[in-house]
């Protein structure tokens, strides 16, 4: 479960402070994996930056008993001046795991991404990217995982291998997940939020956060 | 292919990712300069023998009845420690921006990470030179060694809590540490590097001694040669100073502390 206790975060703009969330107070149940729906900038990649602890709200506190990931994304975490291999590193340390030679291998093997995995991240692809980043977030045991659109990017092999993946760890580890790809939300996520008003609205079953997504901001 | 992540107490989340952040910037600096430990060395003493060789040249010897390089190195090691130290701390919450995305990294531990190496070179390399100087035959053991560690310590906690506040004004204004070292440039010349307070003309001092840096150098050269004595050196000055620069680098980093992981 992760509480929100009246959580609000703005951003000051020139017309004053910009509200993207106001005086949340929520308890979200995490025996499922939620996918997260929203139009651009509603602010879907604030919500799981503030969940995974990336970014702090305005006021308020998030809290939770549970190991969550850090917020896997197409930018940030990853540093590019440094090899996939010590950003593993890094990663495994700051978790303290002192003994990183196993996940850094664990990592190697998931990415499978050959001589580049000593080569520095920005020369890496947005894909390769994602398969270090999400090889990395796999090798420890979370309880929650964030997913920003970073399976979204990847080539079919990687999709097949994440969704394997997922699939595999499936009973301990839960989802939340940003995605604009619906079939993608239905495959990964049982329930799922809708941004909407400064709030989020949740459903148990993700159909019906689709259908609520839908009848609010999909107009044709 | 789980492993296991341990619960831990917030002391223990820091200290892992302190020590983790050492091995990263220490391995990054290896490896891009590789001779940037002997330039962290060189430069200080080259410094120091250029100018001891003008004054050589210009027929002095011995200021104040010392030997001329002991003297000047004196002066160079305090002022370019501090102006070094304020300056890599000024970029260090800035340059690990992409780091904060892993809720175990605050802005405060790339922050202490750097200061650990800075301050642990600037021993190092002070030693250094007073072991190679000791080896070239001058009399290099302190009237008041205490008083000499003090003063360097002392010198660390101004440079680090005033790079607290440079590391605040980044996240305004990218260029601050040009800025800062246009200003730091002319302080070479009268934070008493080449020169001790008394060879100025007495009614200049009330000027002069507004600026810390001075207050190092006379202070060392006081606690180093039996023979010079400060008369503007002030202890109480300098302290005030580094608790006065701490406390508003601390209050602007709580002011900050958003600021700082925003994207």
């Amino acid at each position: 479960m992760i509480h929100f206790r009246n959580v609000s975060k703005f951003y000051p703009t020139r017309n004053g402070r910009t509200y993207i969330f106001k005086d949340i107070n929520f308890k979200l149940p995490m025996a499922r994996s939620i996918g997260v729906l929203g139009p651009n900038g509603a602010g879907k990649s604030t919500l799981v930056r503030m969940i995974g602890g990336a970014d702090t709200p305005s006021r308020g506190h998030i809290d939770s008993d549970l190991r969550i990931s850090w917020p896997l994304g197409l930018q940030g975490g990853l540093q590019g001046s440094m090899s996939g291999r010590e950003n593993v590193r890094f990663v495994a340390r700051i978790n303290g795991i002192s003994n990183t030679s196993i996940i850094e291998q664990e990592v190697a093997n998931f990415a499978d991404i050959g001589r580049y995995y000593d080569e520095p991240i920005r020369t890496y692809s947005n894909g390769m990217r994602s398969r270090v980043a999400f090889g990395l977030s796999l090798a420890f045991d979370f309880d929650v995982l964030l997913i920003d659109e970073v399976t979204s990017v990847g080539d079919a092999t990687f999709r097949k291998k994440s969704q394997q993946a997922l699939q595999r760890i499936r009973e301990t580890t839960h989802v939340i997940m940003v995605s604009h790809e619906m079939k993608q939300l239905q495959e990964f996520c049982e329930a799922g939020i809708v941004i909407k008003n400064q709030n989020f609205v949740f459903h148990s079953c993700i159909k019906n956060a689709i259908q609520d997504y839908q009848e609010t901001y999909v107009k044709l | 292919m789980s492993n296991f992540v341990a619960r831990r107490t917030p002391v223990q989340v820091m200290r892992d990712t302190v020590s983790a952040l050492l091995a990263r910037e220490l391995k990054s600096r290896f490896g891009s300069k590789k001779l940037g430990y002997f330039w962290a060395l060189a430069e200080p003493g080259l410094q120091a023998s250029v100018i001891a060789v003008i004054f050589t040249i210009l027929g002095r010897n011995s200021l104040s009845g010392v030997p001329v390089a002991l003297f000047i190195l004196l002066g160079v090691l305090p002022f370019r420690g501090f102006t070094k130290i304020s300056t890599q701390l000024s970029t260090a919450i800035k340059s690990n921006k992409a780091l904060f995305s892993y809720r175990q990294v605050s802005p405060i531990d790339p922050f202490i990470t750097r200061l650990i190496i800075e301050a642990a070179t600037y021993l190092i390399i002070y030693t250094l030179l007073m072991i190679i100087l000791f080896w070239s035959g001058f009399q290099v053991i302190p009237e008041k060694p205490m008083e000499l560690i003090l003063i360097n310590l002392l010198m660390l906690a101004m440079a680090s809590g005033y790079g607290l506040v440079l590391a605040n004004m980044v996240i305004f204004y990218e260029d601050t540490p040009r800025i800062i070292s246009l200003i730091h440039q002319p302080l070479f010349f009268v934070s008493g590097i080449f020169f001790v307070i008394t060879m100025i003309p007495s009614h200049y001092w009330e000027y002069l001694t507004w600026n810390p840096l001075l207050h190092f150098t006379e202070l060392s050269r006081d606690a180093m040669f039996f023979n010079y004595q400060t008369p503007v050196g002030d202890w109480f000055y300098i302290s005030i100073i580094t608790i006065g620069v701490w406390g508003t680098g601390l209050a602007l980093y709580w002011v900050n502390r958003h600021r700082f992981l925003a994207a």
